[in-house]
């Protein structure tokens, strides 16, 4: 089980929710994800657009809605956008992402940090998006964020654990769950980063935007299951040389 | 009275609380919030929150997103 702040959750798999061709075919990935977290973000209102109904659905699916701060600049920023997502969604449950670059996206770690002190002091449970700094993890986690959120790899990139060395390091010190967010973008990649110990991993583009993003929610589902298993069962060691499995005997000595 | 609402000016008459004004602008609740001088009103303020003149009222509403 997965434990964040008061909640349990069976799926070490969090979905985002953007990206995908229709708000349908997202309900379906997350159902086929057996994902129970979800993100979601913030927009103003265009006055003259239809509103879609998008929060019945996932509420009858019965999954943590977890909106996050995207396009703040600052913390001051962050701060006003969890402000609104408590109100829109009437949860204190917050993914902060503060990521003035449009270019990389990579998170600006002071500014993460002081939204994330701001926040836990005004009662939010913080996940912050991060980058994959083991000292600022453990700040984040010294101020009272429920878990860290940092990058396997930029936003959208579909590279995988590029900062694979780092991880390990956060997840050995941490006391909070450690939740790889972006850049993964196979299977193989969150089932490498369930390997290394995470908690859990969240997932976007790799899945919204693939051929058929139902099944390959399935396929992540699968692929972190199956991570955290070999986690919990304790990876054998590699070595350099090869190691015998069959025994050397000389029974065939006599030909 | 006018307001600003997301940018468009709004004449509205007097006394007109935030859920009021939702209701005549027929914008649906959920998933939404306010903000009105750069400052977010609680849902529950809604039905007591008063408009005041040259208020700037901000809407902005839930949308898919990573």
């Amino acid at each position: 089980m997965l434990r964040i702040a008061d909640k349990t959750f069976n799926s070490r798999l969090l979905l985002g929710s953007g990206k995908f061709a229709s708000p349908q075919l997202m309900q379906q990935a997350v159902a086929a994800s057996n994902c129970q977290l979800v993100t979601l973000a913030l927009k103003r209102l265009e006055l003259d657009k239809p509103q879609d109904d998008l929060l019945s659905p996932l509420r009858a699916m019965n999954v943590q809605l977890l909106p996050n701060t995207s396009g703040a600049k600052s913390a001051k920023e962050a701060v006003f956008a969890a402000e609104l997502a408590r109100e829109a969604l009437q949860t204190p449950w917050l993914k902060l992402e503060i990521h003035p670059d449009p270019r990389y996206l990579m998170p600006d770690p002071i500014e993460t940090l002081r939204a994330a002190e701001q926040l836990v002091k005004l009662g939010f449970v913080v996940l912050p998006y991060c980058s994959a700094d083991p000292v600022l993890c453990k700040r984040l986690q010294q101020v009272g964020c429920a878990a860290v959120m940092p990058l396997g790899a930029a936003i959208g990139s579909n590279q995988g654990l590029q900062t694979r060395a780092m991880l390990e390091i956060i997840i050995e010190q941490a006391t909070v769950p450690v939740i790889i967010d972006a850049g993964l973008g196979a299977p193989s990649h969150a089932s490498a980063a369930m390997e290394l110990g995470a908690s859990a991993v969240l997932v976007n583009t790799a899945i919204a935007s693939s051929d058929n993003p139902v099944a390959m929610a399935h396929a992540f589902a699968l692929a972190v299951e199956a991570g955290h298993s070999a986690f919990t069962a304790g990876l054998a060691h590699n070595s350099s040389q090869a190691i015998a499995s069959s025994p050397f005997t000389d029974f065939l000595a006599a030909l | 009275m006018h307001i600003k609402f997301n940018d468009q000016l709004l004449q509205l008459t007097a006394n007109c609380t935030v859920a009021e004004l939702l209701i005549q602008q027929q914008i649906q609740p959920q998933g939404l919030a306010v903000a009105i001088n750069n400052t977010v009103i609680a849902k529950q303020q809604w039905p007591q929150h008063q408009l005041r003149d040259n208020d700037c009222v901000n809407l902005f509403h839930i949308v898919t997103g990573g």
